[in-house]
């Protein structure tokens, strides 16, 4: 059974509409890359999984459960969505980690105030802080930041806060990590780090979207490839496939931009 | 905009009502069919109801001023307790923004008006008064070393003037077309004239006698040509039937002589009306 | 000068009294107006239109009029046009309106301050808390709140520090603040009359209250430093 199941999405800003009938399905361990140019729709794709854009029209199913389905209003109530996020995690192109946290704090937070809603929690705070501490801090050994744990964001760099934001998400465990232009607020010299760890994670089987615009990235680490176009999806298939022999004109004249460069 | 347009005219309204409220409320209390009927009518009722007689002064020695232990006397002070004493009621003062005192009067946030008013033609068009009490002349002040040149009303022109705004002494000074200053107080008057910002002020004798000369705060001032003679008496609201109750008041402590002896105490005996 | 010495215990002594008006105008009118502009800061941002106008009316009639009208019309109005005069007329009614007038006045402006703390606050911020599945309230709390407070601490110390002086205004209504007291002694008031030097004492009593301030909200702006 596929981990997420994307059918017939429709997304209208106003009159305009900016997803044309999006439909993909995702496997387990498995990272889809999500290239096309800018305003092609590949932003507002990955805000919908995460409901922070509701879709006008289709169905979101993760692990077979439907998340949402834009004829059932019974799976858009705000209280609901809020736990259905959990899912999804997001890392922005522009970071947004807390300014007034540290590093250590930023990713500890969000699990922190999920297990206050918890009926224990009371009896066991100190067990339970000392736990997501612990995860916290290993998160952030992985991405390399073991000596930034107690650092302000403005104290770091941008890569680094890239990997910040990266443990931040993965604190809660999501099923599927969402990434969007992770790497494009970036210096050049800066990416190299953040691909290293989002690498790291693809081999770990991470289940991973990724919006890029890293064709040698999308190429080598992906497993999955979408070119979108104008709000459609004009092709999907193996990164071999859809860099080597894609079969659009369009879709051959975005590689070309990147391959001749 | 339509809403704004509401709510300007709300506003404007609300003002001209401020305007009129006088002739207004009068039309108001008769038709108004309320079970309080009596202390709508009555502002002795009134005042005896609430248990209080709100007196709307200003700090004026002889007349209201405080004593070492912060309680109000006075010449008006010790009368306006003695009155609210015959009432039955308690004698609350309150001090006022002089430029205020109508609308204190009229929104009843006071009940009388009793700090050595000047009963001038706006006085008693706007207020109820009592039956004057005290003498009073608005007299001309100048520096003393100046005092032989300004004896007589005729060696005034030359000279710029402070006075206080819409008092007694502004509108003796306009009619004898003197150039002078509007000033928020009499005291203030004195400060021009000793600060040399103004050549001389017009302010009342009482206050000039009490604040001006030998042994005062001002020893460089003098008092040269009295403009006038003027009463004190006491503002209530129009229609108040305290004015009734206040002239009985004075007349029975003026046949008793307790209001002559207040006025010993004060200085001020040489002033007083008889009732 | 010698006369000086005798009166200034008089003076000192009418001048506290004033002042400790004064003081309680100013926190009383802190107290109120720190929470009524959040909520007003709330409805004039609110997606509900007819709510969000209506506020927005209510700041723009507030800012946009003199606070000594403000004081006149809800000291005079209910008992000259209204017959019932609910402020009374002694010293608590006096500093119950104006307290009134005053809470109203600042939360109007401190609104617009809080408006602009929110607002500046990067609308990215409150997407990550969502999709780490906070709540709104959390998002506000934990995250915007305290990005506000640092944004919004230089413009309210300015208000603050005008606060401490508007308190004046006050005394168009009689309350017997520090001016009052002060000017007291100019009209002639327990035996001193033409006296300006009392005047200078209340400056000081100012100048002491706001530099006070001026250190202690420096303090707090410094504290907020330790992030961007």
């Amino acid at each position: 059974m596929p981990i997420l199941e994307v059918e017939h999405i429709r997304k209208y800003f106003g009159h305009t509409e900016v997803l044309k009938d999006i439909s993909f399905s995702l496997e387990q361990g498995q990272v889809v890359s999500i290239i096309g140019s800018s305003g092609s729709g590949k932003t507002t794709l990955l805000r919908c999984l995460n409901f922070l854009e509701r879709p006008d029209k289709g169905i979101i199913r993760v692990n077979g459960e439907t998340l949402f389905d834009a004829d059932n209003p019974a799976t858009q109530q705000e209280s609901e969505i809020r736990k259905k996020r959990l899912h999804f995690g997001l890392v922005f192109q522009s970071f947004n980690l807390f300014p007034q946290y540290t590093a250590l704090q930023n990713v500890m937070l969000a699990k922190e105030l999920l297990a206050k809603e918890q009926p224990n929690y009371k009896a066991e705070k100190k067990r339970i802080h000392t736990e997501i501490e612990t995860q916290a801090k290993a998160l952030l050994d992985q991405m390399g930041l073991s000596d930034r744990i107690n650092n302000y964001p403005h104290q770091l760099s941008g890569g680094q806060c890239q990997r910040v934001a990266i443990a931040r998400a993965l604190a809660l465990s999501p099923d599927i990590l969402c990434f969007d232009e992770p790497t494009s607020a970036l210096d050049p010299e800066l990416t190299g780090e953040v691909l290293k760890v989002m690498k790291e994670l693809a081999e770990q089987n991470t289940t991973m979207v990724i919006v890029t615009h890293e064709m040698a990235f999308a190429r080598d680490v992906a497993n999955h490839v979408i070119f979108m176009d104008d709000g459609h999806i004009l092709e999907q298939g193996k990164p071999m496939e859809v860099f080597e022999h894609p079969k659009e004109e369009r879709t051959r004249q975005f590689l070309s931009r990147f391959t001749q460069g | 905009m339509k809403k704004i347009l509401v709510l300007m005219l709300t506003i404007l309204l609300a003002f001209s009502l401020v305007g009129c409220g006088d002739a207004k409320e009068t039309e108001k209390t008769s038709g108004s069919a309320s079970s309080d009927k009596s202390s709508k009518d009555s502002d002795v009722a009134y005042v005896k109801e609430k248990g209080t007689l709100v007196i709307g002064i200003t700090d004026f020695a002889p007349m209201d001023y405080k004593d070492d232990n912060g309680e109000w006397i006075g010449f008006d002070a010790d009368m306006a307790k003695a009155f609210a004493k015959s009432l039955g009621v308690k004698a609350e003062f309150v001090e006022i923004d002089w430029d205020n005192k109508i609308m204190e009067l009229d929104g009843k946030t006071i009940d009388c008006v009793w700090n050595g008013m000047t009963l001038t033609d706006e006085v008693t068009s706007s207020m109820a008064c009592s039956n004057a009490y005290c003498n009073n002349a608005q007299i001309v002040i100048v520096p003393s070393d100046k005092a032989d040149k300004y004896q007589d009303k005729d060696s005034l022109s030359d000279l710029s003037f402070a006075v206080e705004a819409g008092s007694a002494g502004e509108e003796q000074v306009s009619t004898l077309g003197l150039k002078y200053t509007a000033v928020k107080a009499q005291a203030d008057a004195l400060m021009e004239v000793a600060a040399g910002t103004s050549d001389a002020a017009v302010i009342d004798s009482l206050m000039a006698a009490a604040m001006v000369g030998e042994g005062t705060s001002y020893t460089d001032l003098t008092y040269t040509v009295g403009l006038n003679n003027e009463e004190y008496g006491v503002g209530f609201r129009k229609g108040s039937d305290l004015v009734s109750a206040l002239n009985d008041f004075f007349a029975a402590s003026y046949a008793d002589e307790s209001m002559q002896k207040c006025a010993e105490t004060y200085g001020v005996q040489a002033a007083v009306i008889k009732q | 000068m010698e006369q000086i010495l005798e009166q200034l215990p008089i003076v000192l002594k009418a001048l506290n009294v004033g002042f400790l008006q004064t003081l309680k105008l100013f926190f009383v009118t802190l107290i109120g107006a720190f929470p009524l502009g959040l909520l007003i800061a709330f409805g004039s941002m609110s997606h509900f239109k007819p709510l969000s106008y209506f506020t927005k009316m209510i700041v723009w009639i507030i800012r946009g009029t003199p606070l000594m009208i403000q004081l006149l019309i809800i000291y005079y109005f209910p008992g000259l046009v209204l017959h019932n005069p609910i402020w009374g007329g002694g010293e608590t009614g006096r500093f119950v309106a104006a307290s009134v007038s005053f809470i109203l006045n600042y939360a109007c402006y401190f609104s617009e301050i809080y408006r602009g703390g929110i607002q500046g606050v990067p609308v990215g911020q409150e997407e990550a808390g969502l999709v780490l599945g906070m709540t709104k309230g959390q998002i506000f709390v934990k995250i915007t709140l305290l990005q506000m407070i640092k944004r919004i601490v230089p413009p309210m110390s300015n208000e603050i520090i005008t606060l401490v002086k508007d308190t004046s205004l006050a005394r168009i209504i009689a309350l017997q603040e520090i001016i009052w007291a002060g000017q007291a002694f100019m009209k002639g008031s327990q035996g001193i009359s033409g006296a300006i030097w009392p005047l200078f004492f209340t400056a000081i009593y100012y100048l002491i209250c706001n530099g006070i301030l001026t250190i202690l909200l420096g303090r707090l702006e410094k504290k907020l430093d330790y992030f961007k």
